[in-house]
């Protein structure tokens, strides 16, 4: 049987087409930071639609957890690319040459760009932070009114002074990460049409229920009078959830009394939602024998002009950034933080990928002080069931330990250590958070499940039908999983967070039961309680943890600086897996995001503005792009529950890359690693030798897992003979730098 | 202006701008969606298309350029192809928005060289891009497809 994915058969939202449809375009603006003070659309000709700030300064704001956003900008536009006006015509063509026709006047304001300089000074972007009444916004928000933070999580744990007090050794480090951007292969497309007083909109979304909300709330109608139907997504990775493009959609539809479509150009994928750059300083304090005794972290996750989940992301990187270990005293402060660079949101992982890189390179730094095995320091703090983690809550079911052993000894960690590095990694899901579906028999034998979990390519569809199939004692073929429409399914929190799989299959697991009872109609729901204090961060951070690991093997030329990973492993919890392909599908996937983020994929900026938006100088991984041997593992246990996979193996990814470079000597702090920022930690590493009255080495070309074919050969030589050699190597860096730059981005030519 | 076209087999004749590409025109006149956009600028491989067999960027060949030549995308195929075949017995796939684009280059690769080396397949596919990280799979499936495509050389290989 063939499948709709291979005869090109699969239709996406920018496929669908209605009777009439006209096409939208979008005017952004040039600034970063402006007052609008003139918008004139008079010369745009009859037969086009023209939607300016002016038509919706009455509809509501919307955002998903604080309520800052605007269908176009108000007075003042907040990044440079904020939709200022938008145009509806017959084609897209026709819709283009319609904005080029509209002239807006700016008088600009000065902006900010740095997550650290907003939130301690720097220009307000918003001058109110108003609260969210969406049910995205779950937890305790805090925003600090006129200041650019609008949520600040804190964890409190022990006490912080006291234990850096008991430490014998104690490293700091302040690590940055560059903003990604998901670049789904479909852009975002959304169509929208009025039905009387009520809308309908098409769009490939994670999250059609709090999209309903936002909508109803923009146009103040109730809930119901809002249909949201999503078709499978060509990817997503966290970019198509909330209200994207939906609402311009629906404001031109009721202008022009007709329906009307978006479909982003790829460029506009940068101005809609990236991943936040992020900054943590990570201070990490333990006895002489490792025994870690203190934690401090503080985060600056940068949400840009608006907040959209940036507050949920910068609460789950602070409550991750301690790691999978025992600390018995934490202090973390995390800020999601306004700028003026374009909004920030979910990314796979949500935050995690940015801690776990600061987490996990601070262990490896710690190491070092200690003389210790990365392995054996890790292992000696790990958390096991019944320990008690820094939000007080208990673990259980927790394999970090026989993770981080896997990943080892897929690297022969043992025999050596030279060019390899480690990471292991704990990850919430989304706390609290409900999930409902429903079974529906028809006469036939077949059977129909309504639910809103969304298909973006992860598989949960599949993964669900198999589950009914069994549960119902059916043939996989007479489970039927019609697209989710909010009209026809029961409410569920969202596709995100590696959920669906885990929430869904239990609550299916009660509507086949009800089923049974009831003959055409069965029920389930499942709803996790839990949730943290703001202030405090104690509670339940996570239901259930999703937990992983990494192994990595790196070659450097370090006369380059350029590297490659040779070897990736990353065996990840799977509990019970449902469906092996699709598992295996999400690890590899995960990883290979993973190598983007470690090498080379970063939003670049020029005063705001986004200076790498397109495919060719913003690169993505291609086949030739994976290290030399990648594997990794699905690691069951017996009656085990089902753990989601989705973002898994991402995050430890870059941080066992880092720490592989790190047991080199070349110490990273920042993502993703080009070519010259090892350069530059090779010889910041050679000037650390030749001042140190440690005897320096003469070292082969290439440093890593190619020195392993022999004994490297080690001489110790004279302290003048290595100044020299410092003297020269300074003379030559400059043009090392400039060879380092030629051969960067390393990528195959297209 | 009008374009004559060998589209998937049928001689047409279509209305096109001169400065459309043809990407657009295979949408828009023959509702063939398998062939999508996703850069716009020939780096991704989504919108691939064969023409007189060679895997081309749709995004970036003006039609009247594809006047008179042949054009194949995986409708054409019918499902049944081996390398199609191939792809979903290795399930390599995700989203799917990729997957057309990277058959027809699989496709042209497997006739340019029956039995590729992974290497090989790694530097021909460059200009396919998956964003979902589909490769160890797809690569799996291009080499299910050269053994069942030539499976007399594969015997005598062992």
């Amino acid at each position: 049987m063939s499948d709709p994915r291979v005869t090109g058969e699969l239709r996406y939202s920018q496929d669908i087409e209605l009777e009439g449809m006209l096409h939208a375009r979008i005017l952004r603006s040039p600034h970063p930071h402006a007052r609008i003070s003139r918008v004139d659309a008079s010369a745009v000709p009859e037969d086009v639609v023209v939607l300016v700030p002016h038509d919706v300064r009455d509809l509501g704001y919307y955002g998903c957890q604080i309520k800052d956003q605007t269908v176009l900008a108000q007075e003042k536009v907040r990044y440079a690319g904020d939709p200022v006006a938008a145009v509806a015509a017959t084609t897209p063509e026709r819709a283009e040459e319609a904005l080029d026709l509209i002239e807006v006047d700016y008088e600009e304001l000065p902006a900010v760009f740095d997550a650290a300089e907003a939130a301690a000074d720097g220009p307000l972007v918003h001058e109110e932070i108003k609260l969210s009444e969406n049910d995205a916004a779950y937890f305790g928000l805090r925003p600090q009114q006129g200041t650019n933070v609008c949520h600040r999580f804190r964890i409190r744990h022990g006490d912080i002074e006291s234990g850096f007090g008991e430490a014998d050794v104690v490293v700091e480090e302040t690590y940055f990460t560059a903003g990604a951007q998901h670049a789904p292969m479909e852009p975002h497309a959304a169509l929208a049409r009025w039905e009387g007083d009520g809308l309908e909109v098409w769009t490939g979304s994670q999250t059609p229920f709090n999209t309903r909300m936002d909508l109803a709330g923009i146009f103040g109608i109730p809930e119901e009078k809002v249909r949201i139907v999503c078709p499978p997504m060509g990817g997503s990775f966290g970019a198509k959830t909330f209200v994207r493009l939906e609402a311009i959609a629906a404001c031109l539809a009721r202008k022009a009394e007709r329906p009307t479509k978006i479909v982003l150009d790829r460029d506009e994928e940068w101005l809609t939602l990236n991943r936040h750059p992020a900054t943590l300083k990570v201070k990490l304090g333990a006895k002489r024998d490792g025994t870690l005794v203190a934690k401090r972290v503080e985060c600056w996750a940068n949400t840009g002009a608006y907040a959209d989940c940036g507050p949920g992301v910068a609460q789950k990187m602070g409550f991750a950034s301690p790691g999978p270990y025992r600390i018995p005293n934490v202090w973390v402060d995390s800020h999601a933080v306004y700028t003026n660079l374009p909004p920030n949101g979910a990314y796979r992982g949500y935050g995690q990928m940015q801690c776990t890189w600061a987490s996990e390179r601070t262990i490896d730094l710690l190491a070092e002080k200690l003389e210790m095995d990365p392995l054996e320091l890790r292992l000696k703090n790990i958390l096991k069931d019944g320990d008690r983690y820094c939000t007080g809550e208990i673990m259980h079911d927790v394999h970090f330990a026989e993770l981080l052993q896997r990943a080892a000894d897929a690297v022969r960690w043992n025999e050596n250590r030279h060019g390899k590095g480690l990471c292991v990694m704990l990850k919430g899901m989304q706390t609290p958070s409900r999930a409902s579906i429903a079974v529906e028999a028809s006469d036939n034998g077949n059977y129909t499940v309504l639910c809103a979990t969304a298909e973006m390519g992860q598989g949960a569809r599949k993964a669900i039908r198999l589950m009914a199939a069994e549960l119902l004692g059916v043939e996989v073929e007479k489970v039927g999983f019609p697209d989710p429409d909010t009209d026809a399914v029961p409410y569920d929190t969202r596709t995100t967070s590696s959920r669906s799989t885990h929430m869904m299959g239990r609550a299916l697991e009660k509507a086949v039961e009800d089923l049974r009872k009831n003959g055409r109609r069965g029920y389930g729901e499942v709803v996790d309680e839990g949730g943290l204090d703001p202030d405090t961060g104690q509670g339940v951070a996570s239901s259930h943890w999703h937990q992983g690991a990494a192994a990595a093997e790196v070659e450097v030329d370090k006369e380059t600086g350029r590297f490659s990973v040779k070897r990736l492993h990353a065996p990840v919890y799977a509990g019970r897996v449902i469906n092996r392909p699709g598992a295996e599908l999400q690890n590899e996937g995960s990883m290979i995001m993973g190598v983007g983020t470690a090498l080379f994929e970063s939003v670049n900026f020029s005063e705001g503005q986004v200076s790498n938006a397109n495919l060719s100088d913003y690169c993505v991984p291609a086949a030739g792009d994976m290290p030399e041997v990648l594997t990794h593992e699905l690691v069951e246990g017996e009656r085990a529950e089902v753990h989601g996979l989705g973002e898994t193996a991402l995050p430890p990814v870059p941080p066992a890359i880092g720490n592989a470079l790190h047991s080199l000597g070349i110490n990273i702090t920042g993502l993703p690693i080009t070519a010259e920022s090892v350069l530059d930690a090779i010889d910041r590493r050679d000037e650390e030798r030749t001042r140190s009255t440690l005897p320096s080495q003469e070292e082969p070309a290439t440093e890593g897992v190619a020195g392993k074919n022999g004994a490297r050969r080690t001489y110790a030589v004279a302290f003048g003979i290595s100044l020299g050699a410092l003297v020269v190597g300074l003379l030559l860096r400059s043009r090392r730098i400039a060879a380092a730059k030629r051969l960067v981005p390393r990528r195959l030519a297209r | 202006m009008k374009v004559p076209l060998v589209v998937n087999g049928e001689r047409v004749a279509v209305e096109a701008r001169p400065d459309e590409m043809l990407l657009g025109v295979l949408r828009r006149e023959f509702g063939l969606l398998s062939v999508r956009e996703t850069c716009g600028i020939g780096v991704c491989g989504a919108c691939t298309v064969l023409v007189d067999g060679e895997p081309v960027s749709a995004c970036l060949l003006l039609t009247p350029l594809a006047a008179g030549r042949d054009i194949t995308t995986v409708e054409s195929l019918g499902g049944d192809h081996p390398v199609q075949r191939a792809f979903v017995e290795a399930e390599a796939f995700q989203c799917g928005y990729c997957t057309p684009g990277m058959i027809l280059t699989a496709k042209r690769l497997l006739e340019e060289m029956p039995e590729p080396s992974e290497e090989e397949i790694k530097t021909y596919l460059g200009g396919n891009l998956c964003r979902c990280g589909c490769y160890v799979k797809i690569i799996e499936a291009v080499k299910l497809a050269a053994a069942e495509s030539y499976p007399l050389r594969e015997v005598s290989g062992t």
